[in-house]
């Protein structure tokens, strides 16, 4: 387990940007399915657009806590596993990457249903 | 059809082997401490049921003004003012009864229904999400795992209450919605258990044999993984369940859970939080968080019974 | 030792944690069933003015454009002002009166946490027998095993209805008025040099501070409790025991500060808990703080109070963690910051 992240803890700068990249896109195309899908189901574009923003809105702020909260309680949380919570392989650096790559699914996804929004709602 | 027999096989003697390895029964049945927690556990069972059966859920819910005596202390204990005069001395209203005339007692009794019914259901939902994410953690590894399990890290570092009450802003009120809430707080622990079952399983070489025989399919992962996190699952269980009791009860009593007259602790204990503490009417706060705290104790009891019984040197080494 | 360059990289990780939170509240309130501008307007207004007041609000632009608005005002700290706790005021001065309150009870109940979890956790760690451990654990399960919102009113029953040793709920007798300065009452009480009025404070913040601390003593003390064990065990202490450098005393107190690093840190992580019952501590002992704030803005869905005190509560856990940090440092020296 150790060795594991030590090889992925040191991944070139390319790599790094390919995988937020996928992120992304991953994000942008879930919200670009959810916001006609949500209108299919006889909602206004409106509500699709709200919602779906919302939900991604809600991963992007949740991951920048996430984030923020591995920097500055990660001693804390480091401490806490290894005498209560019984578990050893959490790492600040490992969480911080999850969650750069959570945070931009949602982001991808805030742009997606804008985009998606503004698409659909030519349409209809 | 030959392939399907011989990985039953193979796990089958997985199991049995960690069941000899750690006599995890009888050791628990040793542990006096845990067998009481079950014979609470067992009695409120008992209680709930007879309360779902033999209890008229009407009229343990609507205004009893009139029927019976209005704000009484338990009638065992002699009469406060004069109108309860008939009835003290008695086992007629063995908690007293409340400002709508109810009868604490049963209602009380019925709160233990309720309770295990909705913390059951908690319980077994966040069960179901976490051993889900927990085998796709485990069995996709690499950042799929990362993604999934830093996020349950994060979700699990957020104080439980303040969460459940984000979340119920966003479901809205009742019961129900409350299950769900809770559901989600607590997937994250389930999760993390099954996980890390899963790698050791993951790990162990009759999974390897298994694929050796061209079961890559995921479902045999499933019944190969399930058996042996079966243990740790249900410690988490157990735990998971005083704190799902404790924290419906906490949504119920911020005024988010049951609807007004239902019989369900929290909400019992919030109505005798706001009207009967500052003039000393005990009995309405009192049974209730009793018979919570009780059933709580039981299920911590034993669930840290068979934390002991699953795995003695963890007592040594964490706690 | 703790260098200006840490403390302000700390403070600037403020940002994105008020970020975070803000876009998450600002979620959370987009994806809840209420409508704000029927709240507003009140449950019989006609539909006409429901409308005006969404027209006013910008509900009808854009979700990335409210979004854009959200964030543009929240950076100059106005969160906008109050549907229906307060109707029309400005939640930061909302915020200002009730925040204090909050503070004061948490602050204590940390501390009651810390100088009770500490020696608990210490006895528990060198005193080690069946009976004692027996003990412990049955008290620590039964501690958790009873929530805030049972053994506040128990407390209550008895130290202030049978015992009448202190007040039941509020935080000062009914016969003050003290002019808020800082808004925490011990202080304020203090300062304008009025002791009746402090011990009365004081004898008000007692029992809900106790019953809040309780919580994080539990934690702390097992926290505690391990840390020194595993100190104990650590060779350097077996051999300085047999080499019998100094008395056992000296050996536990150098024992003690390396088991205490570990305790400090988690203080920092639990302080959220410790948030999360004081809104339940708030509800029973009547206290008018965040707490209940927000129980009741989610209640009535006055929108622009739930953001603020989530914000407010989010500041306060990440402030708390700074200090844990500032502490560690002094701790533990040896960590390069």
């Amino acid at each position: 387990m150790a060795s594991d992240s030590a090889d992925e803890s040191s991944p070139t700068l390319r790599d790094y940007a390919m995988l937020i990249g996928r992120a992304l896109a991953l994000g942008a195309v879930l919200a670009g399915v959810a916001v006609p899908l949500v209108v299919l189901s006889g909602e206004s574009v409106r509500f699709a657009s709200e919602k779906v923003f919302a939900v991604a809105a809600l991963v992007f702020g949740f991951s920048i806590l996430g984030w923020s909260g591995s920097v500055f309680a990660g001693r804390g949380i480091e401490n806490f596993q290894r005498y209560i919570g019984g578990r050893s392989d959490w790492s600040e650096a490992d969480s911080r990457r999850a969650m750069m790559v959570l945070g931009s699914v949602g982001a991808g996804g805030m742009v997606g249903a804008s985009l998606t929004t503004a698409v659909v709602g030519a349409v209809v | 059809m030959s392939t399907q027999t011989e990985t039953e096989d193979v796990g089958d003697r997985g199991v049995v082997e960690r069941l000899r390895a750690s006599p995890f029964l009888s050791q628990l049945l040793s542990n006096r401490l845990a067998v009481a927690g079950l014979a609470i556990i067992f009695g409120m069972l008992a209680i709930g049921l007879y309360a779902r059966l033999f209890i008229d859920l009407q009229s343990v819910t609507t205004s009893q003004i009139g029927t019976n005596p209005n704000v009484a202390p338990p009638s065992w204990l002699g009469p406060k003012e004069a109108q309860v005069v008939t009835d003290y001395g008695t086992w007629a209203y063995p908690f007293g009864t409340d400002i709508q005339s109810r009868d604490i007692f049963r209602r009380v009794l019925y709160g233990a229904w309720i309770a295990l019914k909705f913390g059951t259901i908690t319980v077994a939902a966040s069960t179901v999400l976490g051993v889900g994410l927990g085998i796709i953690a485990a069995y996709y590894g690499d950042i799929t795992d990362n993604v999934i399990m830093r996020t349950m890290d994060v979700l699990l570092a957020f104080p439980s209450l303040l969460l459940a009450l984000a979340l119920v802003a966003i479901f809205g009120s009742g019961l129900w919605k409350v299950v769900i809430a809770l559901t989600l707080v607590y997937t994250p622990r389930f999760a993390r258990v099954v996980r890390g079952a899963a790698l050791k399983v993951l790990e162990d070489e009759y999974i390897e044999a298994t694929e050796a025989l061209g079961a890559k399919d995921p479902r045999v992962l499933v019944r190969h993984i399930l058996p042996n996190c079966l243990a740790p699952i249900t410690v988490q269980s157990t735990l998971n369940f005083g704190l799902a009791i404790i924290d419906i009860a906490a949504l119920s009593f911020l005024g988010f859970g049951s609807e007004a007259g239902t019989p369900e602790w929290g909400l019992m204990l919030a109505n005798g939080v706001e009207l009967g503490l500052l003039t000393g009417d005990w009995w309405w706060s009192f049974f209730p968080g009793l018979f919570l705290a009780i059933t709580v104790l039981g299920f911590n009891l034993l669930g840290d019974g068979m934390r002991d019984a699953l795995d003695p040197r963890m007592r040594e080494t964490v706690d | 030792m703790i260098s200006k360059r840490f403390v302000i990289k700390r403070l600037l990780l403020l940002v994105p944690v008020l970020f975070g939170v803000a876009t998450f509240v600002f979620a959370i309130l987009h994806l809840s069933p209420g409508d704000p501008a029927r709240v507003i307007a009140g449950q019989r207004a006609s539909e006409e003015f429901v409308r005006q007041i969404r027209t006013e609000l910008g509900l009808n632009d854009p979700i990335w454009v409210q979004y854009g608005r959200f964030l543009f005002e929240a950076v100059q700290l106005d969160f906008g002002q109050s549907y229906q706790i307060q109707r029309g005021q400005p939640v930061t001065e909302v915020l200002r009166y009730k925040l204090p309150v909050t503070l004061e009870m948490a602050i204590y109940g940390q501390l009651f946490g810390i100088l009770l979890g500490i020696p608990a956790g210490l006895l528990g760690a060198v005193k080690q027998d069946a009976v004692s451990d027996h003990v412990t654990r049955i008290g620590a399960l039964t501690g958790i095993s009873v929530p805030i919102y049972w053994s506040g009113p128990l407390v209550i029953l008895l130290f202030a209805q049978v015992l009448g040793w202190f007040p039941a709920s509020g935080r000062i007798a009914s016969e003050f008025s003290i002019e808020p300065i800082t808004g925490v009452i011990t202080f304020d009480t203090l300062i304008s040099g009025n002791f009746a009025a402090f011990q009365s404070a004081a004898m008000h913040l007692l029992l809900p501070s106790l019953v809040i601390g309780i919580y994080s003593m539990a934690l702390i003390s097992r926290m505690m409790r391990s840390s020194m064990l595993e100190v104990i065990r650590q060779d350097y202490m077996r051999t300085a025991r047999a080499k019998g450098q100094g008395s056992k005393i000296t050996v536990m107190k150098h024992g003690f500060q390396n088991a205490l690093i570990p305790v400090v840190t988690v203080i920092g992580i639990q302080f959220g808990s410790l948030l999360g019952g004081a809104v339940l501590t708030e509800t029973v002992f009547g206290i008018a703080g965040i707490g209940t704030l927000l129980v009741r803005a989610i209640q009535v869905g006055d929108y622009p109070i739930v953001q603020g005190t989530v914000l407010t509560f989010a500041f306060l856990f990440t402030m708390v963690n700074l200090l844990v940090d500032i502490t560690y440092s002094y701790l533990d020296p040896r960590i390069e910051q």
